[in-house]
């Protein structure tokens, strides 16, 4: 199995034009709460903006973020907190008060689940309220504090952080190679159940793209950022900068043990795919909705008469004993 | 050849440089005996010693050392038997000289350890117990912790019952295990058993008496009277009742007379004096008040020999001291699902290692031809397998309990209801009981659903490839990862299959041995994640011709 087009086959089924009419639906909402939150908080706040994995072109079908970030004026709220609670109050009040949605606090933004519509679906948005850090600077600066609402990647639950949404999605922007090799990390961290924050992958791959050589197909460039990861995540004095807070370093979020397990687990892949190829389909199957594996058939995968030998039961290739 | 062998060891011993004196040396029959005057820097004055060296000497005979250094004087201190042997532990060595050399230094060594500095060992010696035979059979008393300490003084009934016969010594030996004690008073404390053999049948009654201290002299030599033992007056009473209760149905019966002591702050051994129903050493007193008899008797020891029989702390931590797996797997409650080769040999395995709840689920008969390579015996003949298995586990152990899950639980209910979220949710409530489900099924629909289902336990999934070339063990993304690895990945001969006449379900060629290998290095992996909390990825275990191969994805 040749890797390159495997791997390019598996990140087609996990495009988001797959899913064109749920999308759809998403972006509605999200506007939806758009113009409620202009409308609200007309004086406070500055225009609302796309962001999350959408906006940043890092989504798969399977796992998607369409966030709206809420940029408010410094002498809006008296404090970060009560910004926080004043728009969960406020959404809650439109949309769960009226029976749309089930509203909640999350980490550091407010979730909005719209109950299912005719066809099944739930879709939720995540509104991230942040406030200027100076009057009038954020227009310029793009700077925010954000709140935390739950103890989180060493910070405590009511503290409040800096940072720039604006710059995170530019640090990705025209960088197409990169979000490839992102988008399969994050079909592997989705398969795998890992606990890793995709943004982590993200920043990885950016800055391994801009600290070595990065030539040759799709798995070619996998590798590199594997073993990229492989060798400093480990690595003493390694950092991997936010490019929204020079001052947060995501490597201060892992504990040591998980900086090796990450090693440990990158070590693992690239031996296994390079041990045989076919291994590849275990860290990045494809999204099975959008596109079935020719040698994973469901042919292949029953039983079947052989050579049409009546009566006798041929067991299937992929027949497991104990 | 006598007169050399005799004048190497008299040459060699008069020139070890501690060796004041040896004072005379003769060959007496098949032995060579002697007397050895020692003194080195530390002593005050020479230490005498009686040697006796054996005709296999210097080879170790059952064991022991075939050179014998004693003297009576010295019994009380440590590593001295009753004889007055000291117990040494030296090197080996074919040569003679060399070897009465290093023996003659580990009688050094005992000395400046054991009787110039008086060391004690840090590990509790239990006191030395010459067991007896009585009409030609031996007696064997297992137990371990009860739940509470039995308070020094108190006394009472014990409960046994019964487990196989044996062979002890070239006698046979009736073993038995203590279930309970129960006091004179009516407390009772029972043993830590499992289920099993907690409800087993009472086969035999004695008494129990706690004591003070061990039944010993100087610390360490079981007594040889229980007249030493000063029994309290109201024991011995309990005692005659005991025999006269029992007089009629179980005359000539033997039954133990329990004495326990601490042997630390929290630990308890026991000795067992055994008695015969009618045979009791005991004699009626009458008890006399102003030198009247006022017509009510008491008891009193006859003095006679204790018949010792064994007693064994089979306690857990000394059951699987030698070894066994991380508490995070051995506490955990385990499913076992499908328990055929690969299935039989990690629940016996498990259950060697000190788990103690094992729970097993498989609608499959054991037929005769699948002893070969799995844990069942042919004796049993066609048996449930999980019925069998769990006889066979709690032979092992009497620490696993061993449950037998219906079969239709997996086969039909979980597999027909899994979608439905009602039923989900109390089939997640009946799985997730379990810490760990390790699924040998091999059935893909069944780790399709268990995939499905969501559950909050740990799952492992084992199989293997024919001629258990590998082994595939699976803790996430259970059902793509291990259909990828068989359909996909790994080499699986489905062409080469066992099939025996008339029987339209081949199945794999691999003896216990090659299957045997792959549970064992999946097993010790697995434990080594438990134990160290690392990551469970899952993991392909590969036989190359021998090489054996673990490969982590």
């Amino acid at each position: 199995m040749e890797k390159s087009t495997y791997l390019e086959d598996a990140l087609e089924t996990y495009k988001m034009r797959h899913i064109e009419d749920l999308v759809k639906k998403y972006k509605t909402r999200r506007d939806e709460i758009k113009e409620d939150l202009k409308e609200k908080f007309n004086s406070k706040a500055y225009n609302p903006f796309n962001s999350g994995s959408f906006a940043k072109h890092t989504a798969i079908n399977t796992k998607f973020d369409l966030d709206l970030v809420v940029p408010f004026k410094r002498d809006s709220f008296s404090t970060i907190k009560e910004m926080f609670d004043e728009v969960y109050d406020f959404l809650k009040e439109k949309y769960q008060d009226s029976g749309k949605a089930e509203v909640r606090k999350q980490k550091v933004s407010i979730g909005v689940i719209f109950y299912s519509d005719a066809e099944g679906d739930r879709i939720d948005i995540d509104v991230v309220p942040g406030r200027e850090l100076n009057d009038d600077d954020y227009l310029t600066s793009k700077d925010l504090h954000i709140y935390f609402n739950e103890d989180l990647w060493g910070y405590e639950k009511g503290s409040y952080q800096k940072t720039n949404i604006q710059s995170q999605i530019n640090h990705i922007k025209g960088k197409s190679e990169a979000r490839e090799v992102i988008r399969l990390l994050k079909i592997w961290k989705s398969t795998n159940g890992e606990d890793y924050k995709s943004f982590l992958f993200e920043l990885f791959t950016i800055k391994a793209f801009d600290k070595t050589e990065i030539t040759g197909d799709l798995w070619d460039r996998l590798k590199v950022v594997m073993t990229y990861i492989k060798e400093n995540v480990v690595k003493d004095g390694f950092n991997l900068i936010d490019p929204g807070n020079s001052n947060n370093n995501l490597m201060d979020s892992l504990d040591e043990w998980q900086k090796e397990q990450l090693s440990d687990k990158m070590k693992n892949m690239i031996e296994r795919i390079e041990d045989n190829s076919e291994n590849l389909k275990t860290y990045f199957p494809k999204n099975k909705k959008f596109g079935e594996d020719k040698n994973n058939s469901s042919e292949d995968n029953s039983y079947r008469l052989k050579g049409g030998t009546a009566g006798i039961s041929i067991p299937k290739k992929g027949q497991r004993f104990g | 050849m006598d007169d050399k062998r005799l004048k190497d060891v008299r040459d060699t011993i008069q020139n070890i440089p501690f060796v004041e004196e040896l004072n005379w040396i003769e060959q007496d029959g098949i032995f060579i005996n002697g007397e050895v005057a020692i003194n080195f820097e530390e002593l005050d004055e020479a230490l005498l010693f009686n040697f006796k060296i054996s005709p296999v000497y210097p080879l170790k005979n059952y064991e022991q050392e075939s050179i014998t250094f004693y003297n009576e004087d010295l019994i009380s201190y440590n590593h001295v038997m009753e004889s007055g042997n000291i117990c040494i532990h030296t090197s080996h060595s074919t040569n003679l000289k060399e070897k009465i050399r290093i023996d003659f230094e580990s009688l050094r060594e005992w000395i400046v350890r054991y009787y110039l500095k008086e060391q004690k060992d840090l590990n509790y010696e239990h006191i030395l117990v010459e067991y007896s035979s009585i009409d030609d059979q031996y007696f064997s008393f297992l137990f371990n912790e009860t739940y509470g300490q039995i308070p020094i003084g108190d006394f009472g009934w014990v409960e046994l019952s019964s487990l196989n016969r044996g062979v002890y010594k070239n006698k046979k030996i009736e073993n038995y295990f203590i279930k309970k004690f129960i006091s004179s008073s009516g407390i009772e404390k029972k043993l830590s058993w499992s289920k099993l053999y907690d409800n087993s049948k009472i086969t035999n009654r004695g008494v129990y008496y706690f004591l003070n201290e061990p039944p010993a002299s100087y610390g360490k030599f079981a007594l040889k009277n229980l007249e030493e033992l000063d029994l309290p007056t109201d024991f011995l009473e309990f005692l005659h009742h005991f025999e006269k209760d029992n007089l009629k149905r179980s005359r000539g019966r033997i039954v133990p007379l329990l004495l326990g002591y601490r042997i630390n702050k929290n630990e308890s051994h026991w000795q067992t004096a055994l008695l015969e129903i009618g045979k009791f050493p005991l004699r009626g007193i009458p008890i006399k008040k102003d030198g009247k008899k006022t017509g009510k008797w008491t008891g009193e020891l006859i003095s006679e020999k204790i018949q010792w029989g064994l007693t064994r702390n089979v306690s857990y931590k000394y059951f699987f001291g030698r070894g066994v797996f991380s508490e995070e797997i051995t506490q955990r409650k385990i499913l076992i699902i499908g328990i055929g080769a690969v299935g039989s040999i990690v629940a016996k395995t498990l259950t060697r290692v000190g788990c103690r709840y094992i729970d097993l689920i498989d609608y499959d008969v054991k037929e005769p031809e699948n002893v070969c390579r799995s844990e069942y015996d042919f004796f049993s003949g066609i048996s449930a397998k999980t019925e069998e298995l769990k006889r066979i586990l709690a032979g092992i152990s009497p620490y696993v309990d061993v449950g037998c899950i219906r079969s239709d639980l997996f086969e039909e209910i979980i597999k027909s209801f899994y979608q439905l979220g009602p039923h989900k949710k109390s089939l997640q409530e009946v799985v997730n009981k379990y810490d760990l489900i390790i699924d040998c099924s091999t059935d893909n629909d069944l780790m399709y659903v268990l995939d499905a289902i969501g559950l909050e336990v740990g799952l492992l999934n084992m199989s293997i490839t024919n001629h258990a070339k590998e082994m595939v063990c699976a803790f996430t993304n259970i059902y793509d990862f291990v259909n990828n690895q068989f359909s996909n990945v790994l080499q699986n001969d489905t062409e080469d299959l066992y099939e025996p006449t008339g029987c339209w379900n081949p199945t794999f060629k691999a003896n216990y041995n090659d299957i045997n290998v792959l549970v064992q290095y999946a097993l010790n992996h697995i434990n080594r994640l438990y134990d160290r909390g690392k990551a469970k990825n899952n993991f392909v275990i590969s036989n190359n011709d021998g090489a054996l191969k673990l490969d982590e994805f």
